[in-house]
Formats: C-alpha cells, structure tokens, sequence
C-alpha cells in the first residue's frame, strides 16, 4: 500500500496548487465578459471614455491571466507525476476533456488574447469587439473542459470499467461533456468568476470615486460592474441550489456532510442547522442551532421526502462493501484464469467495486480473502466510517461560502440602486463595503472548492476510486521537496502578482488611456520592405 | 451581391444558434442556461451604461451636478 504520508502530502500539494491557481481564474472568467461589455458601449456610443475603462481594466486583466496560466499548467502535471494511480485507471476518459481544453479552449483563448491586447490599431471596432468576445468565450470554455473532468470525478458517467485492462473506458463523450453534474457545476463556476470581476472592478471603482479620483471613469466602471455582479449573484445562489439538488441524488455523503445530518432528516419539520459544531470523532454535534421546515423544501424541493444522514448511510455503505469485496474477488479470479463463471460474478457486483477497494486498507494484509467472518463486522465497520467525508470542514467550508454569497447580493443590491438613482458619492458606506469585499468572491470560490473536494472524499472518482489507492509511489523526502519548492515559487508568484495588481489600480486609468501613437502603416507588408531581411526588428 | 453575401452569413448565423439552442435545450439545460444567462448579464450591463449616459446627458441639459 502506498504511504498513508505519501498521500496526505499529495493532497495537500494537489489541494494548495489547486487553491492557488484558482485564485486567479475567477477574476479571467469575470473580467473578460465585463471587457466585452464595456467594449460593446464603446462600439455601441462611441465615447472614448468606455475604450479607456476596456484598456485599463484590460490591463489589469492581462495581468491575471499571465499568472493563472502560469500556475494552471502545473496542476496538469501533477495528474501524472503525483496521481499516477489514479491517471492510470481512468486517464483515457479523464484525459480527453483536458486534451480538448488544450487543443480547442486554450489555444483559442490565447491566440485571441494577443489580438485583443495589441489589435486596436490593426482591426475595425465590430472586428476587435469580436475578438473581446472570443477571448470571454474561450476562457469560459476553458473552465468547461475542466469541469467537465471534475464532473467526471464527482460522477463518472460516460465510462465503464473494464477487468480486462482494469481501467476505465469511454462508453459515452456525450454522457460525459452532459453529465448533470459537470454542467450544473460549469455554470456555478463560471457565473462565481463573474461576481469575482465584478466585485474587483467595483471595488477599484469604489477606491477612486472615496478618494475623488478618475470621477468619470470610475462612476461608469461602478455602474457595469454594479449591475453585472446583482444578476451574477443571483444566478450563482440558483445554481448552488441546482448543485445541491445533484448532490441529494449523486452524492448523498458529500450533501449529509455539508448539512451536518447525523441522522435522517423527515420532511417536512426537519431543521436546516444555521450553526453547529460538528464532532467527527464521536459523530455527533457539541451544539447545533437549526430552522425547522427549511432543510426538506430547500434541499430536495418537496416536502415530505426522507433526506439520508449520517448513520443511515454508513449502514448502507456496509451492504454496498460486502458486494464489493465479492466483485474484487472475482476480478482477481477473473484476472488469474480469465473464467467466464469468474467475470460472470464480478459484473454481478460491479457497481460496488470501489467499496470493495476501499475495505481493502481494513484487510488483513490488504488481501480481502483474508476476512473471515470474525473479522467481517469490524472491516465492514471502518470502511463505513471511512467513506464519511469530514462533517466539519464539510458543514462549514459550505457555510462560509453561502454566508458570502449573500453577503455579496446585499453589496452589488446597495450599489446598483445608489448608482441607478446617481447617488452613489452620498453613500461612502456602500462605497468602503464595496472596496473591502474585493478578494471576498475569490475566497468564496476558494471554499467551494474546498467543499466540493472535501465532500468527495474518501474517493477520487466517486464511488470507484478511493484516494489511497490514487497516488504515486514517490517517498516522502521527494513529495515534502516539491512541496516546499511550489510554495516558495508560487509565494514568488502571489507577491508579483499583488504588486502589479496594486500598482496598476493605484496608478489609475489616467496614465493607461493615452493611447500610443498608431504606428504609420506601411504601403506594403513589412516583409516585403527593402532591408527587411537585414533588420527584422525593424 | 454583397448583400447576399451578408444574408447568407448572418442566416448561417442564425441557423448554427437554433440549432446550438435545440441541442443544449434538449441535453443540456444548464449549458443553454448559461448561454442566456451569459448573453443577460451583458445585454443588463451594457444598457445600465447606456442609461448612464441618458442620465447624464439629462442632467447637463438640466443644468444639474452630472451623475455618479
């Protein structure tokens, strides 16, 4: 077995250079949408001042996304080198969303990308707005092809596995790319980027208008943002919702853990906790405060359903490892003499293979035939534990992102009205609100990360795959070198990014919207210029 | 001619949209949802911008303090 260290510190290094990276993806998902939108004002008045807010903030733009791209490709590195396991037994069907987002999605937004930073003298108005659109379209469609893999681990449609080469194979692209919990996940994420460069350009705005700078420039840049961010939000929380509803039907662990349902919930007078303390040792809460007839309606849409808790789960996690146990020894038999009568037995108990893998950290020796029955209740036992999530980072990662969200509605509501009714400067309150809430989206987006990874566990692909079994073989001296050595570049990476960000915003749009004098177009290509050979830097 | 041109190109248009609609309404609703609602929040954003501009220039001709 591999290294119970070895695995934590791949967790932990997956977990932080996830984090890290998506620091800055929200603010590229975000951003690039509210550029085309204050691109398409320009294109549609014509005001100067509406390309100046697209240059400035596109600076700031360009800025972040250098750095997201920087630190995103290592995480696709970390698959093979740190989840070779885990690469191994699903990489055909995992690998194929991320080879598209490489090929199709980020090619397309790089490429673009450059067009928008350096095309406003090469290409008319409509052609460049075009090219602002793309750019928002390929970042989104980035973050899709991503979430579509993640949707993968969180529900494996698509795939089915295979005890001749023990993977898992594609069976279905359209399964996988409409999977309901890939697209309701991809939407959530993407309309969070946009409260996140929402919230940063109203916040920056906010800065300028409290200290009377950039009056005109930032009043319009508040007012885009202001708006955007209220509908944003508003369709974040309804996606939440739709997200929950999939993890009622998908992933009743990971939706027990995040409501801190000991056990079962009876519609409809069943209390959703607003506070507890929840004790994972002793499964129980130290304390709870709870609303009666919110969780059933809010969690299942109905009144009167049963919503799974704790206990009751972990009872059915029992009967689901003793049909696993049968359908990875009958892999073993089927792997050894490749009897029909043998894979006959295994399909029968297929479904539940990965309950079977996960007794196996329980069994003597690892080997599941070693069970005899006095062993049986106690492995059944710690595997059922075992495939709980931790109830309290879940229960409150899922709490500190919710209180945000609405945390944020209250923030954009306050800002929209006082701006639609011009009178924004009389209320610095809503202003410093604004101003200080700027790195809240992203920290929120940081704990639904957190709760969807958390709540996931004690697998890597859901139901299949436990996270143990997942990692590489490395030694611990090799993973706490690595670890040590992204934490010192990335910290690099943090205060770069900061001190651009900072600099940038405090410098204003004002040194930013001159506009470089156009260079003189030549009569004929530059190629085809004399001396051009000689001196191609000219 | 040009203008066949165009008619064509924008009918492509519109025919690649029904048809990117009918499929993502069928197999993928919170894909087409977020086509919309994406296309919203824009549309939302870039008017809000406009009535800022009718506001201010209502204010200028009012002889009033200019919109913030």
């Amino acid at each position: 077995m591999i290294d119970p260290t070895v695995v934590n510190l791949s967790r932990l290094q997956f977990a932080l250079t996830a984090l890290y990276h998506f620091q800055f993806v929200p603010l590229t998902l975000g951003l690039s949408f509210i550029l085309a939108a204050m691109e398409t004002v320009y294109v549609i008045t014509g005001k100067q001042i509406y390309k100046d807010m697209t240059l400035f903030w596109g600076k700031l733009f360009g800025i972040n996304f250098a750095i997201g791209v920087a630190t995103g490709l290592t995480m696709e590195f970390e698959f093979g080198t740190n989840w070779s396991m885990y690469s191994h037994f699903v990489g055909d069907v995992f690998g194929t969303p991320l080879a598209i987002e490489g090929l199709m999605a980020f090619f397309m937004e790089s490429t673009f990308v450059g067009l928008m930073f350096f095309g406003w003298d090469r290409l008319s108005k409509p052609a460049h707005l075009a090219v602002t659109y793309i750019v928002a379209l390929a970042s989104n469609l980035s973050a899709l092809w991503i979430l579509i893999a993640n949707g993968f681990m969180q529900d494996p449609a698509g795939a089915r596995f295979d005890p001749t080469t023990m993977r898992m194979q594609f069976k279905s692209f359209s399964a996988l790319v409409f999977s309901p919990d890939a697209q309701a996940k991809f939407v959530h994420t993407s309309i969070a980027g946009y409260v996140s460069g929402a919230m940063f350009v109203m916040g920056i705005s906010a800065y300028y208008l409290l200290r009377k700078q950039h009056r005109e420039f930032a009043a319009r840049s508040f007012r885009i943002a202001a708006l955007f961010g209220l509908i944003s939000t508003l369709a974040v929380v309804t996606l939440g919702d739709a997200l929950g509803r999939m993890d009622d039907l998908l992933q009743p662990t990971k939706l027990a853990a995040m409501e801190g349902l000991w056990h079962s919930a009876k519609g409809p007078a069943a209390p959703w906790k607003l506070f507890a303390l929840p004790d994972d040792a002793k499964q129980r809460d130290a304390f709870s405060i709870g609303i009666p007839y919110v969780l059933t309606p809010l969690v299942a849409h109905e009144w009167n359903t049963t919503i799974p808790g704790i206990y009751a789960l972990e009872r059915a996690a029992k009967a689901k490892t003793v049909s696993g146990i049968k359908a990875i020894i009958a892999l073993k038999s089927f792997g050894a003499s490749h009897d029909p009568a043998a894979l006959a037995a295994f399909r029968k108990h297929e479904n539940d293979m990965g309950y079977g893998f996960l007794a196996q950290r329980y069994a003597p020796d690892q080997n599941l035939s070693a069970i005899t029955p006095a062993l049986l209740p106690a492995v059944l036992a710690k595997t059922a534990r075992a495939s709980i999530p931790n109830v309290f980072v879940e229960f409150w990662s899922f709490r500190i992102m919710v209180g945000l969200g609405v945390a944020f509605i209250v923030v954009f509501a306050f800002g929209a009205y006082y701006s639609l009714k011009n009178e924004l400067e009389k209320h610095p309150l809503v202003m410093k609100a604004a101003m200080l809430a700027i790195p809240l989206p992203i920290l929120a987006c940081e704990f639904g990360w957190v709760t969807a990874e958390n709540g996931r566990q004690p697998w890597t692909v859901y139901g299949w795959l436990p996270t143990f079994q997942s990692a590489s073989s490395h030694g611990i001296g090799y993973m706490i070198f690595s670890l040590v050595g992204f934490v010192l570049l990335y910290s690099l990476f943090i205060a770069a990014e900061l001190y651009l960000m900072f600099k940038y915003a405090r410098l204003g749009p004002g040194e930013h919207a001159v506009q470089p004098k156009p260079l003189p177009v030549p009569a004929r290509p530059v190629f085809g210029q004399p001396g051009y050979a000689n001196k191609p830097w000219q | 001619m040009k203008d066949l041109v165009k008619f064509g190109a924008l009918a492509i248009v519109l025919l690649t949209a029904l048809l990117l609609a009918v499929v993502a309404g069928d197999y993928g609703p919170w894909y087409f949802a977020w086509l919309v609602g994406t296309t919203m929040i824009v549309l939302i954003a870039v008017s809000s911008a406009v009535l800022f501009e009718t506001q201010e220039a209502n204010s200028l001709a009012a002889h009033k303090e200019p919109v913030r």
